[in-house]
């Protein structure tokens, strides 16, 4: 590896305290990507503006911090709800006339590009494209543990994708819609002739992944500082996670999530951050050239 | 071609006819003395022809939609500056080689990435892109994020325009000539066959490795080449300007909006959506006519996803038909 690069003190609490910040933001990655492949897995929709609806809802907890006062943690859930009505919508104006097209993921892929564009550019012709950070008092600060630092904003991102996470697989695998969700994944013409109504189906799964999104965008935003193009960057992340662990389930992309904080954490110890992207994502090309079901692809 | 002149002489003669004089007329049009403002938007109309076909080559006739494409036409500029600050050579002569390079990258790169089909392919085009960017960014020999200047022609902004006019158009000329003649030749029918069904494509014997990784060299090496004169034109070129993924996503949405089955489609779109484009900015906002050009790509998708040529001709043969029924 490239050890000369890195002039800092390479001790074991360094490279520990790497990996765990690695980990952390590998949970929010993967709260980011589970929507996207949820879509993808039960709709066949590639639904490139995942990532910009994130953004949005990070703007919303911004915009709700800053004029209301109100704390992000207290606004995700308006935020959420917000994110539904708005995927629910999206939904209804540009996913379900294109899903009657002959190759729905390609036909999905260069439509949501269309509405990426769009919602990108409206967010920043209202808000400008200047970065901002969400800044509640406790993100600065940080936690100590024998010598090894923890800054508490990814640590309770860490924690809200974990909650959020959790949800979403209790809401498939023990509501009654979420399993009707899931039995369109498995098999949608079976799903079809047990009485299943597909396009209600549909419209539950885009308008959740959507919400779920604008919660990650609010523990992206926790530790990182987005600006409407920030998109692009986190988009590519959610492919990522979503082809390296396959389009398979929940706890697959929650898994590959980790998977690939741990991955980041380690490179980052010892390469400069700019080669940790490249690594990165030349993972993913050779995975998918080689695995493209993904690793814990069915 | 044949076939189409002998069915109908007369129209097909007067078509050559209106299309060479409109070729004379774009020809001279810089020797009238327009604005440098009109030399300067024709030369980005020009630009995005070039790009566009050369594009459909590919993403087009075969279906393979590639978002890397500014990959090829980076390369291309960046070729043609190394050549001019390293050894003097003009860019106009070293074009070639930067579509050489080009072709010759894509000849490594599309081997295995065009074995993916579909939404992978796409994805896997783009990383190639993103990855790129990120080590042009870093490779100090070639400006890494300071970008790369080209030595400005020793003449006159006005000669400096006209010329770039003359060889824009001439390029957006050639390769859309190039890929008409592809169009219509075995290879793009073979081309054509791999969009409507590869497995069929393959079991009736066509080698549809061999024609998409030819068809992607062929559309590399015309970006590459396009890349080093439009680098030249822009005078300094920064892995931000060159790799923007905008570019590449208005190709796209140029070929969809034309139509990407025909080699007219990107010509059309290449036109239409350029001068739209330039005339939104002007009067309204960027940022506004970003969201027109989303919308636009939202409503064609969903309403004509065979773009316009396919939409129009669709429309007249819906009408025959429906005369053919009232006449039986």
């Amino acid at each position: 590896m490239r050890e000369r690069d890195s002039d800092r003190p390479m001790d074991i609490h360094y490279l520990l305290e790497s990996v765990i910040s690695g980990v952390l933001l590998g949970g929010i990655y993967a709260l980011l990507s589970v929507g996207f492949g949820l879509t993808w897995g039960t709709m066949q929709v590639l639904n490139i503006s995942h990532a910009v609806f994130a953004v949005l809802g990070a703007y919303l907890a911004y915009w709700s911090f800053v004029k209301g006062g109100i704390d992000p943690l207290l606004s995700i859930p308006a935020v959420a709800f917000l994110l539904f009505i708005i995927g629910g919508a999206a939904y209804r104006l540009v996913i379900r006339p294109v899903t009657k097209a002959r190759d729905v993921l390609m036909g999905s892929m260069v439509a949501t590009f269309g509405l990426t564009i769009v919602v990108e550019n409206i967010m920043s012709g209202f808000w400008h494209p200047d970065p901002r950070l969400l800044k509640p008092s406790y993100t600065g600060t940080s936690l100590f543990i024998g010598e090894i630092v923890i800054s508490k904003g990814p640590l309770i991102g860490f924690a809200l994708a974990f909650v959020a996470i959790a949800l979403l697989y209790l809401f498939l695998h023990r509501t009654f819609t979420g399993k009707a969700v899931q039995a369109t994944w498995q098999n949608p013409m079976g799903a079809v002739l047990v009485g299943i109504n597909r396009d209600r189906v549909s419209l539950i799964t885009f308008a959740l992944s959507i919400a779920s999104a604008g919660v990650a965008g609010v523990g992206m935003g926790l530790i990182y500082s987005f600006y409407p193009s920030v998109q692009n960057d986190w988009t590519l992340y959610v492919f990522l996670l979503t082809i390296v662990g396959g389009v398979g389930s929940i706890i697959g992309t929650a898994l590959t999530g980790l998977l690939i904080g741990l991955i980041i954490g380690v490179s980052a110890a010892f390469l400069p951050f700019i080669w940790v992207n490249i690594l990165l994502f030349l993972l993913l090309l050779i995975i998918l050239l080689f695995k493209p079901e993904g690793i814990f692809g069915v | 071609m044949e076939n189409e002149n002998q069915g109908k002489p007369k129209s097909s003669k007067a078509a050559f006819l209106i299309l060479l004089s409109a070729i004379l007329l774009l020809v001279a049009f810089p020797f009238f003395r327009p604005p440098l403002f009109f030399l300067s938007l024709l030369i980005s109309i020009f630009l995005f022809i070039s790009l566009t076909e050369s594009w459909n080559l590919l993403g087009g006739y075969t279906g393979y939609i590639s978002l890397g494409h500014v990959v090829f036409f980076s390369i291309g500029a960046y070729t043609t500056a190394v050549c001019m600050n390293c050894f003097g050579h003009s860019p106009f002569l070293t074009a070639i080689l930067g579509g050489a390079v080009a072709g010759g990258v894509a000849a490594i790169v599309g081997f295995p990435v065009l074995r993916l089909k579909g939404a992978y392919f796409s994805i896997s085009s783009l990383l190639l892109a993103v990855i790129a960017q990120l080590i042009f960014l870093n490779w100090e020999f070639v400006g890494g994020s300071v970008g790369l200047w080209y030595k400005l022609m020793p003449v006159g902004i006005e000669a400096n325009r006209v010329i770039f006019y003359e060889v824009m158009l001439g390029l957006a000329l050639i390769i859309t000539f190039a890929v008409r003649y592809v169009e219509k030749s075995k290879f793009g029918a073979g081309l054509i066959t791999i969009r409507e069904d590869e497995e069929v494509a393959k079991t009736i014997g066509i080698n549809t490795a061999m024609l998409k990784l030819k068809a992607f060299i062929l559309g590399s090496f015309f970006a590459g080449v396009v890349g080093g004169v439009y680098g030249y034109y822009l005078s300094f070129i920064h892995p931000d300007i060159t790799f923007n993924v905008n570019t590449s996503l208005l190709i796209l949405l140029m070929a969809f909006f034309g139509g990407c089955t025909t080699w007219m489609g990107p010509l059309l779109g290449a036109v239409v959506l350029s001068l739209a484009n330039q005339l939104i900015v002007t009067f309204i906002g960027a940022e506004i006519s970003r969201v027109l050009y989303g919308l636009i790509l939202i409503l064609v998708i969903i309403f004509m996803p065979n773009g316009m040529i396919e939409y129009l001709k669709a429309g007249k043969r819906v009408r025959k038909v429906q005369q053919g029924w009232k006449h039986a």
